[in-house]
């Protein structure tokens, strides 16, 4: 099959046209860097099917950053069939600039010139037939988003593919190409594929060439002694870009005839003056964090409950039937966010249909060990994680607005001042963020970060923004938590513990970098894309993907795990079934490591039971859901169930605060140490992928001792101040900032005393 | 003049870009080459958004003192 390789400029639509072509449904973001690995599809309307890869952006074929290697790679060694080069017309020199490097190589190639709606839409025109005879190189004028012009472009890629094409250069008229030629002639007499590439980017003096050719670089060096510009030395590098520009803007950027002269601010210039601004900037992103948080969590919309003392349903009398746990998912003395609701729907489906199930199988009179495995091991397992689905969406749908519109991108500069400070690249905050959904996209994307310390730094910290499979974790037990201390809901409780996970990630950013990690902070230069409005079709196939990862996970390695957490539960050492679960398997291997988690509150200190947590913390590990399917299959064991409470997932959660003694400040450590520890194997399995040799084990161990220490300093805090309740919260908040602030002064020392060697 | 003191919506010609090397073959592959044209958009502090060939480019204080205009 003959393949195909998609390449361009990051942003420039090469992911919207590889959907379009082999009718995938790859991520699509508007930020620069949204694909950083390869990937393949098919299409299937030329005459024989092609295969077709989507490689990551590139501005250049001298890599910056880990994901642009992988494109310089697949073009050079995979020698695909034919590159299409995706040019946006609406910045054509910035675009041709790669071009002009592609040009060099012997491939076929054809340039498919994308975003031509919106050339249009301006009122500019392109001569793409002159700009074609003027590059020798197919052009084919496309617009991926509305899909037309891909058949075109597809029947001339066939049948450029067929035909050699030698590499050729517009470095032609520079003073030092006769240096390039002679460097081409020895490469050429070396047998090198792609001679004159190679001998471009040698005097270039390219980093990863020089390695490869050491012999031919001395021509290049010797050249060097005898040869000087006044503008550039011998700077070639700075020499050849200033020439492929000079070239460019003389021959190709003419052919461009714009509507209006000169650059007027675009409505995008325009948002992002407020958007941007150096002291709105911060409190617009944090009140938009802020508001996210809300709707996903809260049980009370815009505090209208509280604020105007909104009556409950019982308060009104309303007579209990099947309508009224309908309303009671919308509304019951407050208004519910988008995310509750969704949550409130999906929990009376799941237990309506659960309890229809179990009726059922009682009444065909199945055996009892079979209800337990399927009433309390399976139904109560993945009940409480398939109820979580639709909140986990609506958290997901968000973060994928602020992708979709661009401004990601914006709040990755706002922040750089301030992460600058920390230790890392504004940069980094975009892996940061898409770790709220998963984790594991999220490692892979610190491939954009240039610098090797930044990316160990933000990927040992990405756990640390809670992840969607977390979010159960989060919201069942700080709903217990809130239930026991009588506060309300435990959304606030919920949004403190996100907040906690970032000062987790603030702090060991800094005490990494002031120890382990010291260096310099790489540079902020990102592209700021236009903004635009998403687009309903993008968000729902993104939604779907991500859904469909929930759902399968749920049916597979959930439901797998808790039968066999069912099993261990209620069956002994010499394999039979036991009806005291503290003789159970799982009992005795919970109770042999319990004692470790003394310092953090679920550990020696509670009764006969206690081991459920560790159990649950351990479960974790396969899948961070597993930590409340577990509570589920466990709260069955327990003898006083807890009153229902209105809060989702709490209920199974109280049963064990009132099977184990436990007390809330565990509780927060409990939370604090799921959403500190090792993620789940497959986020561990994506770190050590992203890990250079022999850092992943103090990745693991770094990852066990921040949560370990953090846990147990919270419980230990939270439990000397518990008496004032309100101002522990407060005091704990206190010790956070006062050690940032004292982390802080150590850096400023570090500072003042560097260490030799370090740059 | 660094871009960071540069005046804004103004056409500026890059005379030097005193970057370490690899970051200024960075800056001279998405168009900031010395005797290019740029504009800064807008600023807050010693950040700047500029306009490089019809695109939006965001640089953070410390870059924005390496790159000298006129």
């Amino acid at each position: 099959m003959k393949r195909f390789a998609l390449a361009g400029n990051p942003n420039c639509g090469k992911t919207t046209l590889f959907n379009c072509l082999t009718g995938s449904t790859a991520h699509v973001g508007n930020w620069p860097g949204v694909t950083v690995d390869k990937r393949e599809g098919t299409y299937k309307k030329c005459a024989e099917p092609i295969s077709i890869i989507d490689l990551p952006g590139i501005y250049s074929l001298s890599p910056y950053t880990p994901e642009e290697v992988i494109s310089r790679n697949y073009i050079l060694d995979e020698k695909p069939d034919c590159v299409i080069n995706i040019v946006d017309a609406t910045n054509l020199e910035r675009n041709l600039y790669l071009t002009t490097q592609i040009m060099e190589m012997d491939v076929p190639m054809v340039i498919a010139l994308n975003m031509m709606d919106m050339v249009e839409k301006q009122g500019d025109k392109i001569d793409e037939k002159e700009l074609e005879r003027r590059l020798g190189i197919p052009v084919v004028k496309i617009s991926a988003l509305k899909g037309t012009g891909l058949t075109e472009l597809m029947e001339k890629a066939f049948e450029t593919s067929s035909k050699e094409r030698k590499g050729k250069t517009v470095l032609e008229g520079c003073e030092i190409y006769h240096l390039i030629s002679d460097v081409r002639i020895a490469l050429d007499g070396q047998n090198v594929a792609n001679p004159l590439f190679h001998a471009i980017k040698l005097v270039e003096n390219d980093e990863i060439e020089v390695q490869m050719h050491s012999t031919t670089i001395k021509m290049v060096d010797e050249f060097k002694q005898s040869f000087n510009n006044e503008l550039f030395g011998t700077d070639f590098e700075a020499l050849v870009a200033d020439a492929r520009y000079k070239y460019i803007s003389k021959n190709y950027s003419p052919l461009m005839t714009k509507k209006e002269k000169g650059v007027k601010l675009s409505k995008s210039d325009k948002a992002d003056k407020v958007l941007t601004n150096k002291w709105a900037g911060i409190p617009i992103f944090i009140v938009i964090l802020f508001a996210i948080f809300h709707l996903t969590f809260s049980e009370d919309l815009f505090y209208l409950g509280s604020i105007f003392s909104l009556p409950t349903l019982e308060d009104l009398g309303v007579a209990e039937n099947f309508g009224t746990a309908l309303l009671a998912c919308f509304y019951d003395g407050a208004i519910f966010s988008p995310g509750v609701i969704l949550f409130n729907l999906m929990d009376l489906i799941t237990s309506t249909v659960f309890g229809w199930i179990t009726a059922g199988l009682e009444s065909l009179g199945a055996a009892e060990w079979a209800l337990s495995l399927i009433g309390d091991g399976i139904l109560g397992g993945l009940g409480g994680v398939l109820s979580f689905v639709p909140q986990i969406i609506v958290l997901l749908l968000f973060l994928s607005i602020l992708e979709d519109t661009g401004y990601m991108a914006r709040v990755a500069f706002i922040l750089d001042r301030i992460f600058r400070r920390f230790g890392v690249s504004g940069r980094a905050f975009i892996p940061m963020i898409m770790g709220f959904g998963c984790s594991i996209p999220a490692m892979v994307n610190t491939r954009t970060l240039a610098d090797e310390r930044e990316r160990t730094l933000t990927l040992r910290t990405i756990p640390f923004f809670s992840c969607g499979a977390k979010l159960p974790i989060l919201t069942a037990v700080a709903g217990a938590v809130a239930h026991i201390l009588g506060a309300g809901d435990g959304s606030i409780i919920s949004f403190l513990m996100y907040v906690v996970g970032m000062a987790v990630a603030i702090v060991s950013i800094i005490l990494m970098r002031s120890t382990t990690q010291r260096g310099e902070v790489s540079p902020f230069i990102m592209e700021l894309p236009a903004y635009h409005a998403p687009s309903f079709k993008g968000l729902m196939i993104h939604l779907w993907d991500k859904t469909k990862h929930y759902v399968k996970k749920v049916f597979t390695i959930i439901l797998a795990s808790t039968i066999l957490v069912w099993f261990l539960s209620n069956f002994n050492w010499s394999w039979a079934m036991t009806g005291d679960i503290n003789d159970s398997i799982l009992a005795s291997l919970g109770q042999f490591v319990q004692p470790l988690f003394t310092p953090l509150g679920f550990g020696s200190q509670l009764n006969a039971q206690g081991w459920v947590f560790v159990v649950a913390a351990v479960t974790g590990l396969i899948a961070k859901e597993e930590v409340i399917a577990t509570f589920g299959t466990l709260a069955a064991i327990f003898a006083t169930a807890a009153p229902e409470i209105a809060v989702e997932g709490a209920t199974d959660v109280m049963t064990m605060v009132l099977g184990t003694g436990i007390t809330w400040p565990a509780l927060i450590a409990f939370i604090i140490f799921n959403m500190t520890t090792i993620p789940c194997f497959a986020a561990v399995a994506a770190a050590k992928g992203e890990t250079p040799k022999g850092k992943f084990k103090w990745t693991l161990l770094f990852w066990v001792a921040t949560s370990y220490i953090v846990s147990a300093i919270s419980y230990t805090a939270i439990t000397m101040f518990a008496s004032w309740s309100l101002w522990s919260i407060l005091a704990t908040l206190g010790i956070i900032i006062v050690s940032v602030v004292a982390v802080l002064l150590i850096r400023n020392y570090n500072k003042k005393h560097p260490v030799k060697g370090v740059k | 003049m660094p871009i960071a003191l540069a005046p804004v919506g103004q056409d500026l010609k890059v005379l030097k870009i005193t970057a370490d090397e690899e970051t200024k073959r960075h800056l001279e592959d998405i168009g900031i080459t010395v005797n290019s044209v740029i504009q800064v958009i807008s600023r807050s502090g010693r950040t700047s958004i500029c306009l490089v060939k019809n695109s939006r480019l965001a640089l953070d204080s410390n870059l924005s003192m390496k790159i000298l205009v006129a």
